[in-house]
């Protein structure tokens, strides 16, 4: 079972009102969460933090939600992105799956879908991460490296991709 | 010259001339005749005193009376309005015919039958009135037409003004809805709230949540009602749309044990239609088939989409084992604003909506449902 407390939340909304609201409603779900108000200060705070998950508008003034979640995913490969659509954008949804959006929900959001939409996206993160941590792990194994060698490289691969 | 005929020659070019002014009577009276039969116009004609003596076929396909029924009747009595019609009799007879645009007939089964029509008084050779003619052309199936183009436009307009201001209110609603669910959990965690009061304080938040819901599903359908612009024709694959839309839906799945079967193959069909448009249909049509199948409370639940190609044509099927529709409504659930949900549960534009659409990508739609075993929806729309 997922522990909300570990899943780092990042919103990107231009309506402040609601972000207030919806994100006070997931810290008390238990949820790790940062606000912003649009794209260009999303990808400023990814910079300095990371997160699992990320819930983006696709309609912001400034920077817009695909091309926003493109450049998240260049900062932070495994984040995964949920989409928020207004009705009838299914072109844009499309285009911005070629993103690899974990998700699309139609506006007005449904919080209780969205609230499992977002562990489901943790989830999905963590086998990723798991994958390509046993790739590597493969990989160091198959190298020919002594078994000190070896446990050294493990133990970098942990830190690098924050496994215990 | 002619003295020189003998009276035998004289009688010879009388007696051809007559025949032949005979033969040209004839092909006359039989040119006369045939457009009387074959005319759509009404054509009648009357003695002085406006009685009926002839009627064309046109007349009595209009009207729906027989020439038999009419014979001996006055033409004026045969108007909605008798004395609109002495005053063109009257006009016609001063002036020696009149024009009236748009003069109302009533016919046998009390039907209105509209007709622009031409008054001629016909005089004999001293110049006496013996009669009239009248040629009505029926108008009544253009002026359907007018009028139902100025209720579309109508109804345009009115779509376009009510989904501007949903499009305003979509925001606030979706705030009022956040604080709403706020408020319930802060509630739900206050200290030095009896039991009580915590519970009506909970409901209240709650109500306020559903009341949002229900108010969103209205913007939600009004706000389609804006693309009342022709369709962005463009080129894509049915397959992911159908996907993406049924995905969309999935939501409203949870907890509830419904298969969604997906009965085409993988690979991209392309088609050449507005997907904005059809996302609408789909998503309308298939939270419908949800809402059928939750209904029922079967936990067997099955909505089948299969998409085949029928000549020119794509053609969707969704189908259901929900509830079912009863047959004296299946033709109603077109009309607007119609509902089969409880109040509050639908809008009664989904289904019109639908219809409104495919129309405008020249398609078709039609059900097929029986009550208590399912329904089947059935769009078709060009390639």
């Amino acid at each position: 079972m997922t522990n909300d407390k570990d899943v780092k939340v990042l919103l990107i909304d231009d309506e402040e009102t609601l972000l207030e609201y919806l994100s006070k409603r997931l810290l008390r779900e238990g949820f790790t969460v940062k606000a912003t108000f649009s794209g260009e200060e999303a990808i400023q705070v990814a910079g300095d933090e990371n997160f699992d998950v990320a819930v983006v508008d696709l309609k912001m003034p400034g920077i817009d939600g695909v091309e926003t979640q493109k450049r998240l995913k260049k900062i932070q490969p495994f984040l995964q992105c949920i989409v928020l659509t207004g009705h009838g954008s299914v072109e844009s949804a499309l285009e911005s799956g070629q993103q690899d959006a974990f998700k699309y929900c139609l506006k007005p959001i449904d919080y209780e879908a969205l609230v499992e939409t977002i562990r489901e996206a943790y989830e999905k993160r963590n086998e990723l991460l798991n994958a390509k941590f046993r790739e590597k792990v493969e990989d160091i194994s198959s190298s020919g490296l002594g078994a000190r060698g070896i446990k050294r490289a493990i133990n970098e691969l942990r830190k690098t991709y924050g496994i215990d | 010259m002619e003295s020189t005929d003998s009276p035998q020659d004289q009688l010879k070019r009388v007696s051809q001339e007559l025949l032949s002014n005979k033969i040209q009577l004839h092909q006359t009276t039989v040119f006369l005749q045939s457009i009387l039969q074959n005319s759509n116009d009404l054509i009648f004609a009357t003695d002085v005193d406006g009685v009926l003596v002839s009627f064309s076929k046109g007349g009595e396909k209009a009207l729906g009376y027989t020439r038999e029924e009419l014979a001996g009747s006055f033409i004026r009595d045969l108007a909605d309005d008798p004395l609109e019609f002495d005053k063109l009799t009257k006009a016609s007879r001063e002036k020696g015919s009149a024009v009236r645009l748009e003069l109302p007939f009533r016919g046998k089964d009390g039907q209105t039958i509209h007709c622009d029509i031409s008054l001629t008084d016909l005089t004999n050779t001293e110049g006496k009135t013996v009669g009239r003619v009248a040629i009505c052309r029926d108008i009544t199936h253009r002026k359907k037409l007018q009028e139902d183009l100025i209720q579309i436009d109508r109804l345009a307009e009115i779509g376009r003004i009510a989904s501007g201001v949903a499009h305003e209110i979509n925001n606030p609603l979706a705030i009022i809805s956040e604080i709403s669910g706020w408020a319930g959990a802060v509630v739900s965690d206050a200290k030095g709230l009896s039991e009580e009061d915590r519970e009506e304080l909970e409901t209240a938040a709650r109500r306020i949540g559903e009341q949002t819901d229900r108010c969103k599903a209205i913007t939600l359908q009004l706000l389609s009602f804006a693309r009342g612009s022709g369709p962005a024709i463009a080129s894509f694959d049915i397959h992911s749309l159908i996907k993406k839309t049924v995905s969309f839906l999935e939501p409203h799945l949870k907890f509830k044990s419904i298969d969604i079967v997906l009965n085409f193959e993988d690979e991209a069909l392309p088609i050449k239609s507005d997907p904005k448009m059809l996302e609408q249909v789909f998503v309308n049509l298939v939270s419908n088939a949800i809402y059928a199948v939750k209904e029922k409370g079967t936990d067997k639940g099955r909505i089948e989409l299969k998409i085949s190609r029928a000549g020119p044509n794509m053609e969707i099927m969704i189908s259901d084992n929900g509830t079912g529709i009863p047959e004296g409504d299946q033709k109603k659930i077109f009309d607007l604003f119609y509902t089969t949900k409880p109040l509050g549960k639908g809008t009664g534009l989904g289904v019109p909506i639908c219809r409104n659409i495919i129309k405008k990508l020249g398609g078709d739609i039609s059900v097929e449902s029986q009550e208590g075993t399912g329904t089947t929806f059935t769009v078709r729309i060009p390639v």
